[in-house]
């Protein structure tokens, strides 16, 4: 597993998930936190829930994702 | 506060007070104008499509035509807004700006934005302070109808989001919410608002538990009958059989419940969807939508022989279940539960409290790898729950009566992919066995989807949970919703209220043909309370509270609540914490003003950048700070307030007291005319002029005054 919860990440970048949806488009370069990561079976396909700066919670696929400090 | 610029903002604000005042007396136009005042909403916040202007107009004319009195001015407000500021309209829309700024100046809070209920925190957290605790939990059904079960075991995305965090540590939102619930439910001051008059539509929710329970409570409020089918003989779904006792009391449940069942939601329990009620015996009923939140229930499979077998390995949410529903013998002496999940760590202590000895969680990775919340994990540990770590189950050997044990291999960490991510790698020749007599699997579930077999235009993701548009949950078949974990997977509590309650505003437009939002929910502010004053040293000082626990006997031996919750005193204290991110925003004019402008560089506020926090101290600003008031005439929203009280001038940011000066007055005729310092300030940056008049005070007309003595027509020759 990759993320853990409370860890500062970016969107960096769109996914090609079928659960991106077009809105979040608007969400790349937008920073958050991890605040519910993959919490069963440590799967790279699962989504992880991240809230962003001031727009809000949502859950991701990871491969959009990236840590900003360890 | 500044007047509003925005028309649509002031349209929103001539509208909401009009709803407020009570004015609108027919229940049909005060329905309407609520309906032009959302859809208004969300052009405001940038989640409107073009749909909404028409939509607005149509139901200003369908307003403008009842009886009411206040109606027409109501519905020619709104069509003289649009008929003036028609390209403004459009412009939020398609920009999803407010060129004024007005409308981001109702901006939330970062807690509240997290909050995927979009629950005011802010608000809330300002009443439990002042001990208005009944208020609180109003302020929080409004959004979610579960603040006891909530305040007991939500993960508490506020908190990581808490600009408090940046300073020191975030507020203990959680727990203060569990406290105000129980107050306000213990004094008999926990009561439903008034749901509108009955409209007449029929709504099926499929399951029980906190997604299914949410929507039903909004829709009921709409005045929707709702009818929740449920296949268990309770209600509360994993609430209530995924989450054992010890942390989240059945009563505690049944209260929150029982309060929808006031609302006239009926229920339908021992009802299996599909078997006893079908999608089309509910639609031959009469009911015009349905929700889905059926949950996900169905366990892995570890995938390991003697996995399906053996009668002494057991699936975790089977095993919680069954306890969560009564049963109460140990499962056996030594336990095994695999995985490292909240599911894993639940387990483990349910069977410590059922008598088992030795209790380990058998897991593939590190500590550091676990994906429980860490505070469960240390409560594990301290119950005496051990670890295995880095070992990986592969095989279940049984004997004539018991199980001999499980085969495990150990494992490595390596490297997987380029991004890092770390796989357990199977060490050859390393294997042993673990004795046990029971094993728990514990890797997760997944949506059990029979149930639904009969819905072949139902879309489905390839995770195998329900496909919606997750702005408004919409499936891919007309009417039907869903939300919770059955389009999530496994996931979090608040999340599943905040999809059913999304859920309910879309099924409410649905059935009355109004556009869907483009853009997930902005949460709404539900008040403004007044900034309690706390001095700068006390709000620097106050420290979060530790969580008191019950004690360790108690704990390894009975389901009695763990977290024992705050005494009074401390929820007070604990919620002076609070920096109002509700009224400030963080925009740094203040500080900007204070250093670039006055040169004085007083406000300590490193709490404005979320990725780079620097040192804050509140204290601090009275070491420098002139009480020159030009942060507070330059703050957008109020924040930042100097006023004079007395003898004294007081500068606040949201309540919290920066500075405090005695104010000097004039001399000749007793005008305030500043403090000490800002008067040495002045003297400093008109040092160079010659002074006129000695050390005395005074005003700027009784100094005209004083120096029109000296003029040069007077002077001697």
């Amino acid at each position: 597993m990759v993320f853990r919860q409370g860890q500062k990440v970016e969107i960096y970048q769109k996914s090609t998930d079928e659960s991106w949806e077009p809105y979040m488009d608007t969400y790349v370069g937008l920073h958050g936190v991890i605040t519910d990561p993959d919490h069963t079976i440590n799967d790279p396909e699962a989504l992880v829930e991240v809230s962003l700066v001031d727009h809000g919670t949502h859950r991701f696929p990871q491969d959009c994702l990236r840590l900003l400090d360890s | 506060m500044s007047e509003l610029k925005c028309p649509v903002s002031v349209l929103i604000r001539d509208i909401r007070t009009t709803i407020e005042s009570g004015e609108l007396n027919v229940p049909r136009s005060r329905r309407i104008a609520e309906e032009i005042q959302e859809l208004l909403g969300d052009i405001a916040w940038g989640r409107a499509s073009e749909a909404h202007v028409d939509a607005i107009q149509d139901l200003a004319e369908e307003l403008g035509g009842t009886t009411d009195d206040r109606s027409p001015e109501v519905a020619d407000l709104v069509r003289s807004a649009f008929a003036d500021h028609r390209e403004i309209f459009h412009s939020h829309i398609s920009s999803r700006n407010c060129a004024t700024g007005d409308c981001a100046r109702l901006a939330p809070a970062p807690c509240q934005m997290t909050c995927p209920a979009g629950i005011d925190i802010p608000t809330y957290l300002s009443l439990i302070g002042e001990g208005r605790d009944a208020e609180a939990i109003a302020v929080i059904r409004r959004d979610c109808p579960f603040p006891w079960v909530c305040g007991l075991v939500c993960t508490r995305p506020c908190e990581f989001m808490c600009v408090r965090g940046r300073i020191d540590k975030p507020v203990s939102i959680k727990p203060l919410k569990g406290f105000a619930a129980e107050r306000a439910m213990s004094h008999g001051e926990y009561r439903n608002p008034a749901p509108k008059p009955p409209i007449g539509k029929k709504v099926a929710v499929i399951g029980a538990g906190p997604a299914g329970l949410s929507c039903a409570y909004y829709l009921a409020l709409e005045g929707y009958a709702v009818t929740v089918f449920e296949s268990r003989s309770s209600a509360g779904g994993m609430l209530l059989l995924g989450i054992p006792r010890y942390r989240l009391p059945r009563e505690v449940i049944d209260r929150e419940t029982a309060m929808l069942k006031t609302l006239g939601v009926a229920f339908e329990f021992n009802t299996r969807f599909g078997v006893d009620a079908t999608f089309q015996t509910l639609k031959e009923d009469d009911f015009q939508a349905f929700f889905i939140a059926i949950g996900a229930h169905l366990p892995f499979k570890l995938g390991i022989p003697g996995e399906t077998t053996s009668p002494h390995v057991i699936e975790a949410v089977d095993f919680l279940r069954d306890v969560a529903l009564g049963w109460r013998e140990s499962p056996g002496n030594k336990v095994l539960v695999i995985g490292g999940g909240n599911v894993a760590i639940d387990a483990a202590r349910t069977a410590l409290r059922l008598g088992s000895r030795e209790v380990v969680i058998v897991y593939r990775r590190t500590r550091s790898e676990m994906p429980a919340d860490p505070e469960e994990v240390e409560q594990a540990e301290e119950e005496g729950i051990g670890f295995e770590f880095l070992t990986i189950p592969v095989g279940v050997h049984d004997g004539d009566k018991a199980l001999e044990g499980l085969e495990c291999l150990k494992a490595e960490l390596i490297a997987a992919d380029d991004k890092g991510r770390m796989r357990p790698r199977p060490i050859a020749g390393s294997e042993f066995m673990m004795e046990a007599d029971v094993v728990i699997s514990a890797i997760g579930q997944q949506v059990e989807s029979d149930c639904l077999a009969s819905l072949t235009t139902l879309e489905w993701s390839r995770r195998q949970t329900i496909s919606v548009n997750t702005i408004t949950m919409e499936t891919s078949m007309e009417g039907v919703f869903a939300a919770g974990d059955a389009v999530t997977g496994p996931a979090t509590v608040i999340e599943a209220i905040g999809g059913g309650k999304r859920a309910a505003r879309a099924i409410h437009r649905c059935l009355n043909q109004l556009p869907q939002p483009q853009f997930p929910p902005v949460p709404v502010r539900r008040g403004r309370i007044a900034c309690a004053e706390v001095p700068a040293n006390i709000k620097m000082t106050i420290d979060r509270p530790e969580m008191p626990l019950l004690n360790l006997d108690r704990r390894r031996t009975t389901f009695q609540q763990v977290e024992l919750g705050y005494a009074e005193s401390t929820v007070r204290d604990e919620a002076k914490r609070c920096l109002r991110c509700d009224i400030c925003l963080r925009c740094g004019k203040c500080v900007e003003i204070c250093r670039d402008k006055m040169g004085v560089n007083a406000l300590s506020m490193g709490y404005f950048d979320f990725d780079h926090p620097v040192r804050t101290d509140f204290r601090s600003t009275a070491e420098l700070c002139i009480l020159c008031g030009a942060c507070a005439a330059n703050c957008p929203t109020g924040a930042m307030d100097v006023r004079d009280v007395g003898t004294e001038r007081i500068l606040s940011l949201c309540g919290t007291i920066l500075n405090r000066e005695r104010l000097v007055v004039c001399e000749d005729c007793g005008k305030v005319i500043g403090t000490d310092k800002y008067m040495r300030f002045i003297q400093k940056r008109t040092g160079a002029m010659p002074k006129l008049v000695s050390t005395e005070r005074f005003c700027d007309a009784c100094a005209r005054q004083k120096t029109a003595a000296f003029s040069g027509d007077k002077a001697p020759v």
